[in-house]
């Protein structure tokens, strides 16, 4: 997967890789490049959406995240190129939306 | 940016156009992937259903009719999509269809727009592109019941009044809420106020509008379309609803560390053993019935070349693929009962792991489960990995899955020569055990094909592995019964055209050259025989003889087609015209090691001429099909040779 250089990061923003199973965040920044950006939109997977890690899938597998009322498997090297803040955080900002 | 975003409204008089329904409207059903769109197409259309390909691509198209008060309407339910850009092949489809830029297709002339009740933001944000084409639309939110048991909530007067036409909150499950989509496609007839293009403007006009003609990046275009779908479900009073929780607890068991890989394997043995075992007394019956109109055609027809061909080339040879169509049936069965329930996605997580080590992806065990069934619309529904790269690995190694053109042959070469014994108590017998080691080995060529093909040919970054995990739902019994009958009409096309065109030729190649004294000669010295006997020194290193070598070249026009052929050709040699025993003649020609290497060839082959064709046409060209049948031909001619060798 192509990743485009990390902007300039806020001390509070994580990939959405690290964050522990059940804790919800918002999504801030997608740091990857080109099409292949594409099927996370498609699918909801937008700045600013909400994203809980809910299950790790078997032997290392994909982890299932909830995003807009659905569920959605994506691998720890696509959730390491998504760039999130704790919901909390991110209230101020969704709420200037 | 999609094409269609940026068109002005259409009016509904220029969508007429020449059409096989003339002066019946045509209406498209659109949304996407698990929107509750098939179910809802099915309740409109009931069995009055046709299914081909769109002419030139092979994406699958359904169309049906709905019979109404006001008169009959077509529907044309279109791919499950995500949006309207030129990413994918279904994407392009469904686009040009709408645009009627579809050659042969006329442009549909209103749409109905389905979209999942309890995904409203995100789907209102998918369907955005389709909405803005400004055809007459009918928005129809499914999963009524399920947006209601989890507590969900949403008022389809305040959508209806900011997207401006006709919005319906169904259960596509339910008949009785349908009536809003009925009187929607009743006033395409009568003119009626509910048909009306619906008037949004769209993010990518609003855009230029906003930036003096500037192009939104792809992600700022999303982010705003989603912003303005946030906005639509307030308007509607969107209240999201709880997580499913039988997903939440199904969902625990079959991802689970441990319980998950072992269910995932339960429902392969499962599947394995009901198309073996369990199909056994609808395949006796079967063939039975067939046995039983031959006896009576023998016995009334008067002695004649009509009755040679009817008896030894179309019962004999058609007939003994018609035995398997139970099989094959029960197999389509339970991958409807996977797809439909929402495990079949699950099943895509567990195995992406392993997928991803080979060079595949979890999104490419679908097309490659859809494969067991047949590698065509496997090959073409490889076209949801996005991943340019994982999608021709997929559609390479398809082939190896074992498709249900193959079981015909395994069922008949295993029922002749491996003795029946239980294994594993009533549920695991030897001969199951022979036809899931058939399966596996067709899975291990297929990991070791896409390993070496991603280090090698097709070596480079992947896309991001996206999957959507629909709710669970009881799958329903008319869902299934449709893909049945779809299936079976399928199958007895192919038996009715290339299978009975095969036979009959192969039944006329041994009634010449006439002996002497005109009789029909030994089958041996018949043309056919002739052609088996320059055949022959290719395959003798195999253990095959001339038979199994016409097999093998009449069943490249479809892997089943050697039954049939193997049906003929023992037929005609049979004295006993009544009834023949096949295996019991394959068992006189064959030792256990050449049976077991027609199996390895089998397995590794691609003896199926419409697989080619439709590489050819989804990879456009013919390197890779040229490529995979070769290299296929070659593992088969030396899994062949070495289990003849050895065994």
């Amino acid at each position: 997967m192509k990743r485009v250089p990390e902007t300039e990061q806020q001390p509070a923003d994580r990939m959405l890789a690290d964050v522990p199973l059940e804790e919800e965040v918002v999504l801030v920044r997608i740091d990857v490049a080109g099409e292949d950006v594409e099927p996370l939109l498609e699918r909801g997977i937008v700045p600013g959406c909400r994203l809980c890690p809910v299950r790790h899938a078997p032997a290392g597998g994909p982890t299932v995240y909830r995003v807009d009322g659905g569920l959605v498997a994506l691998r720890k090297e696509t959730a390491s190129c998504l760039c999130v803040r704790s919901s909390l955080e991110a209230a101020g900002v969704l709420d200037s939306n | 940016m999609n094409a269609g975003t940026g068109s002005a409204a259409r009016s509904r008089g220029s969508a007429q156009g020449v059409g096989v329904h003339k002066g019946t409207p045509l209406v498209a059903v659109v949304g996407p992937p698990n929107a509750g769109k098939s179910t809802l197409f099915n309740h409109l259309t009931g069995l009055r259903q046709r299914v081909a390909n769109y002419p030139g691509v092979t994406v699958e198209r359904r169309c049906g009719t709905v019979n109404l008060s006001a008169g009959p309407v077509e529907l044309i339910d279109l791919p499950g999509v995500h949006g309207l850009s030129a990413r994918s092949l279904d994407q392009m489809v469904t686009r040009d269809v709408l645009l009627g830029e579809f050659e042969g297709d006329r442009q549909p002339d209103a749409i109905v727009l389905v979209l999942d009740a309890t995904r409203l933001e995100s789907h209102l944000m998918v369907a955005e592109p389709v909405l803005g084409l400004g055809i007459p639309t009918l928005v129809v939110l499914t999963m009524a019941d399920e947006l209601d048991r989890r507590e969900g909530a949403l008022r389809c007067s305040g959508l209806s009044k900011e997207l401006g036409v006709e919005v319906a909150l169904v259960n596509a499950r339910d008949v009785a809420t349908l009536q809003p989509v009925r009187v929607f496609l009743e006033a395409l007839h009568t003119g009626g106020e509910e048909v009306r293009a619906c008037p949004i403007v769209t993010v990518a006009e609003h855009a230029e509008g906003r930036g003096g003609g500037r192009v939104l990046p792809m992600i700022d275009l999303f982010a705003e379309r989603r912003q303005r779908a946030r906005e639509l479900g307030r308007s509607a009073g969107f209240q999201a609803p709880r997580l499913s929780r039988t997903t939440q607890r199904l969902d625990a068991l079959v991802l689970h560390r441990f319980w998950g890989p072992l269910v995932f394997a339960g429902v392969v043995v499962l599947v394995f053993q009901s198309i073996f075992a369990w199909a056994v007394p609808l395949m006796d019956g079967t063939e039975a019935a067939i046995a039983a109109s031959g006896n009576y055609l023998a016995a009334a027809l008067p002695e004649s070349w009509f009755r040679s061909l009817l008896l030894d080339g179309v019962w004999a040879g058609v007939g003994s693929v018609m035995v398997f169509l139970p099989q094959i049936l029960i197999l389509f069965f339970f991958i409807a009962i996977l797809e439909d329930s929402g495990y079949m996605a699950r099943a895509a997580v567990i195995a992406d792991r392993l997928m991803h080590r080979v060079g595949l992806q979890g999104k490419s065990f679908l097309p490659l489960l859809s494969a067991y069934a047949c590698a065509i619309p496997a090959i073409m529904s490889a076209r949801t990995v996005e991943d340019e790269r994982d999608r021709i690995a997929t559609i390479f190694v398809a082939p190896f899955m074992t498709c249900s053109a193959r079981l015909p042959v395994y069922a008949l070469l295993i029922a002749a020569f491996i003795p029946a014994q239980p294994l594993l108590g009533p549920f695991f017998g030897t001969r199951a055990a022979v036809l899931t080691g058939l399966y596996l080995m067709g899975v291990m060529a297929a990991i070791v094909t896409a390993a070496l093909l991603k280090r090698t040919l097709l070596r480079g970054r992947s896309a991001p592995f996206v999957m959507e995990l629909p709710p669970y739902r009881l799958p329903t019994a008319r869902s299934i019964l449709t893909r049945l009958l779809d299936r079976t009409k399928v199958f007895l096309r192919r038996v009715g055209k290339i299978i009975l065109a095969v036979t009959v030729v192969l039944w006329a190649l041994t009634q010449f050259p006439r002996t002497p004294g005109g009789e029909t000669p030994p089958i041996g010295d018949s043309a056919l025989g002739q052609v088996g006997q320059v055949i022959e020194p290719a395959i003798e290193p195999l253990g095959f003889d001339w038979r199994i070598g016409i097999g093998l070249v009449t069943s490249l026009a479809a892997r089943e087609v050697i039954v049939g052929t193997l049906g003929t050709i023992y037929g005609v040699e049979s004295e006993d015209e009544e009834a023949f025993e096949l295996q019991a003649a394959l068992q006189q020609d064959l030792d256990l090691g050449a049976a077991v290497g027609l199996l390895v060839f089998f397995v590794f082959a691609l003896q199926c001429m419409s697989t080619v064709a439709v590489m050819r046409r989804e990879t456009g060209g013919w390197r890779w099909p040229t490529l995979q049948f070769c290299y296929m031909l070659v593992l088969a001619y030396a899994g062949a040779w070495v289990a003849n060798a050895i065994l």
